[in-house]
C-alpha cells in the first residue's frame, strides 16, 4: 500500500497549498466570466427555442434599424440581425471547443513524445514549432485557408495548424522538468514502467498549465475564426457567422447596426474566456500575471 | 538560417497544396479556353517543371536576392514588397510606440495601485484590449470618429488628391518632415492615427499585464525602500529605481507585439484600405499567387527573426548583467 501512495504523496507536496484552485471561483471576474460563457452556452443550446426569426430566412424589410420587431435590426437581405447573432452562437463556441481540444491532443501528445523520448524526436518535433511559430499566426493561417480552398472546414484546419506548437513546448518542457523530479524517479525504482510513470506521475501535473493556456486560447480560437471569416477565408454566405456578419457591416457602413452586434458577441465571448483563463492562472500561478499580489513582504 | 530555408519551404508546400490551377487563377477567361496561353503562362512562371526543380530554382534565386515574379501583379515579387512594406512599416512603428508608452504607463499605475479600484479597472482594461477583435474594433472607431463626429479623415494614407512628398524613406510622415511640406504631414499624422490606435489595442492590453507584473517583482526590493526612506518623492523612486528594474522583462514583449501587429495589420489596412503588406498578403493568398505568398512570408519571417534578435540586445543594453553571445 505504501509502494502505491508514495507518488501520490509526493505529487500533492509538488502542488501549490491545497485549494488554491477553488480560490479562482470566488473572484468577481471568474464569476462574470462563468456567467458571460455559461450564457452563451445556454444561447448556443436553446437558440431555435430563443430566436425570433429563421437567421436564413429572407424578407421585404431591408436594412431595418433596430427597432422593437428587430432588436438588433435587419440585414442587407431583410434578416433578422438578432437571430443571426443568436445562432451564430452554434458555429463560434462548439467549434472554439472542438479546436483546442484538438490542439491539445495533437500538441500534447507530439510534446509528451518530445519530452520524454528526447534525442532526434524531440529535435524534429520542435524545429517543427520553430517553423510554425515563424510565421505571424494569420499570415501562416491564410496560407493554409488559401491553399486548401476557403471554407469553415479549412478555417478551422488552419487555425489548429497555427495552436498545436504552443501545447507541444508546454507539455515537452513540463514533462522533461518533471521527468527529472525526485518523486518520477522513485516511481521508477519501485518497478514502474514508464508508461504509468507519465501517465500517473506526470500527466496530472501537466494538467494545471495547460488547463489555462486552453482557456485562453478557446478565447483566441474564436478571434482567430471569426478573422478569418471576416476575410471570406472562412464561414461563407449566407451561413450566419459572426465574423462574415462583421464583413458585411463594412460593406454597409452607415448601417452601423449590422457590424456592430455580431462583433459584440465576439467582444463577450473571447473576453469570457480570458476572464476565465486569466483568473485560472490566477490560481494556479501567484507569480505570473494579475496574481502578483506585491504583498509588503 | 536554417530557419530561413524551413520558412521558404513550408511556403512552398503550402502553395503546391493548392487544389486550385495558379493559371487559371490567374488567367482570364478568355485566355483559359486557350490551350497555348496557359502553356505560354506555365512555362513563363516554370510551373511546368517537377515541384523539386521549381524550388531549387527558386532558392537559387533566391540567393540573389530575386524573389521572383507576382503571378497576379506581374512585377518582381521585389518591387511589390518595396511598395508595400513602407506603409506597413509607418502603421507598425507607430502603433508598437503607442503600444510601449500607453502600456507601461497604465502597468506602472495598476502596480502602484495595486488591489484597489484602479488596479482591478485596469485589469479589466487590459483583458478587453486583448479580446478585441481588431477588425472590429476598426469599424466602429472609423463609423464614430470618422462618419459620426468627423474628427478624422476615412481610409487611405493621404487626403484625396494631395500627393505624397518626394520618395525618400516611404514612409510619408518622414517624407513630409524632410521636404518640410508641413501640410502633407499634417494630412498624413492625420490618416496614420486611427489605424495605429486601433491597432495597439491588443499590445496595449498585453503590455499593461506584463508591465504591472514586471513592477510588482521589485517594487518591494530593498533598495526601493531605502529610496524612499531618502526622502526621494515617489514619482523618482517609481520612475528611476522601479521602472528602470522592471524594464528587462518588459522588453522582452517586443518580439511578441510585433507579431501581433503583423496579424492585426491584414485585418486592420483591409478596412482602412491602407496599401501595406497586410493587404498584399491577403490579395496573394486568395488568388493563389504563390511567388507573392512565400515573398510575404519570408519577409515577415525574416524581420520576426531581427525583431527577436534586436530585443535580445536590448535586452542586453538595458540589463548590464546579460551579455549577448
Amino acid at each position: 500500500m505504501s509502494v502505491q501512495r508514495l507518488p501520490l504523496r509526493f505529487r500533492i507536496s509538488l502542488r501549490r497549498t491545497p485549494g488554491t484552485l477553488g480560490s479562482a471561483w470566488t473572484q468577481p471576474l471568474a464569476i462574470a466570466g462563468m456567467i458571460l460563457a455559461g450564457a452563451w452556452i445556454l444561447i448556443a443550446i436553446f437558440v431555435p427555442l430563443i430566436a425570433p426569426y429563421d437567421p436564413l430566412a429572407q424578407s421585404s424589410q431591408l436594412v431595418l434599424e433596430p427597432s422593437s420587431a428587430h432588436w438588433f435590426g435587419t440585414d442587407e437581405l431583410g434578416r433578422d440581425v438578432f437571430s443571426r447573432v443568436l445562432w451564430g452562437s452554434r458555429l463560434s463556441l462548439p467549434l472554439a471547443f472542438f479546436l483546442v481540444a484538438m490542439a491539445v491532443a495533437v500538441g500534447g501528445i507530439l510534446g509528451g513524445i518530445a519530452g520524454y523520448f528526447g534525442g532526434w524526436v524531440d529535435e524534429v518535433i520542435m524545429r517543427a514549432t520553430d517553423l510554425v511559430f515563424a510565421f505571424p499566426t494569420i499570415i501562416l493561417a491564410m496560407a493554409v485557408t488559401a491553399a486548401l480552398g476557403p471554407s469553415l472546414r479549412n478555417a478551422v484546419l488552419a487555425v489548429l495548424v497555427v495552436f498545436w506548437p504552443s501545447y507541444a513546448r508546454v507539455v515537452r518542457g513540463l514533462v522533461m522538468s518533471l521527468g527529472q523530479a525526485d518523486y518520477v524517479s522513485a516511481t521508477r525504482l519501485l518497478g514502474a514502467s514508464s508508461r504509468r510513470a507519465l501517465v500517473v506521475d506526470v500527466l496530472p501535473n501537466v494538467a494545471g498549465p495547460v488547463m489555462v493556456l486552453a482557456t485562453l486560447d478557446l478565447g483566441n480560437a474564436v478571434l482567430l475564426l471569426a478573422g478569418l471569416s471576416f476575410l471570406g477565408l472562412g464561414a461563407q454566405p449566407p451561413t450566419p457567422e459572426w465574423g462574415s456578419m462583421v464583413n458585411t457591416g463594412t460593406q454597409y457602413f452607415e448601417r452601423w447596426w449590422m457590424g456592430t452586434f455580431p462583433g459584440f458577441a465576439i467582444l463577450s465571448v473571447v473576453l469570457a474566456f480570458n476572464f476565465l483563463g486569466d483568473s485560472l492562472r490566477d490560481a494556479l500561478d501567484p507569480r505570473s500575471s494579475w496574481a502578483v499580489q506585491g504583498r509588503d513582504r | 538560417m536554417l530557419l530561413g530555408v524551413g520558412i521558404t519551404f513550408v511556403a512552398f508546400v503550402l502553395t503546391e497544396l493548392v487544389p486550385g490551377d495558379p493559371a487559371a487563377a490567374n488567367l482570364g477567361q478568355r485566355a483559359i479556353a486557350d490551350p497555348a496561353a496557359v502553356q505560354a503562362f506555365r512555362e513563363h512562371y516554370g510551373l511546368d517543371k517537377p515541384l523539386p526543380v521549381q524550388y531549387a530554382v527558386y532558392l537559387q534565386h533566391l540567393v540573389t536576392g530575386d524573389l521572383g515574379q507576382s503571378e497576379q501583379s506581374h512585377r518582381p515579387v521585389r518591387a511589390d514588397l518595396s511598395e508595400y512594406v513602407p506603409a506597413t512599416a509607418e502603421l507598425a512603428v507607430t502603433s508598437i510606440l503607442l503600444a510601449f508608452v500607453l502600456g507601461i504607463t497604465l502597468g506602472v499605475v495598476a502596480a502602484v495601485r495595486r488591489n484597489r479600484l484602479t488596479d482591478q479597472v485596469l485589469r479589466v482594461i487590459s483583458l478587453g484590449g486583448i479580446s478585441m477583435p481588431t477588425f472590429w474594433l476598426a469599424l466602429v472607431a472609423l463609423y464614430v470618429f470618422f462618419f459620426k463626429l468627423g474628427w478624422v479623415p476615412g481610409s487611405g494614407r493621404l487626403d484625396p488628391g494631395v500627393l505624397p512628398a518626394p520618395h525618400v524613406t516611404g514612409l510619408y510622415t518622414v517624407d513630409a518632415l524632410l521636404a518640410g511640406q508641413l501640410d502633407v504631414l499634417g494630412t498624413a499624422l492625420q490618416h496614420l492615427i486611427l489605424p495605429a490606435f486601433v491597432l495597439a489595442a491588443y499590445n496595449v492590453g498585453l503590455l499593461t499585464r506584463f508591465t504591472r507584473s514586471a513592477v510588482l517583482e521589485v517594487i518591494n526590493n530593498d533598495y526601493v525602500q531605502a529610496a524612499r526612506a531618502k526622502g526621494l518623492p515617489e514619482r523618482t523612486v517609481v520612475l528611476r529605481h522601479v521602472l528602470r528594474a522592471a524594464l528587462p522583462p518588459i522588453i522582452t514583449v517586443g518580439g511578441l507585439a510585433f507579431a501581433n501587429v503583423m496579424t492585426g495589420t491584414v485585418l486592420v489596412e483591409s478596412i482602412f484600405a491602407w496599401p501595406g503588406i497586410g493587404q498584399y498578403a491577403f490579395h496573394s493568398a486568395t488568388t493563389l499567387d504563390l511567388p507573392a505568398i512565400m515573398g510575404v512570408s519570408l519577409f515577415v519571417a525574416i524581420v520576426y527573426i531581427v525583431v527577436n534578435f534586436v530585443v535580445d540586445i536590448l535586452y542586453g543594453v538595458v540589463d548590464p548583467r546579460i551579455r549577448v553571445t
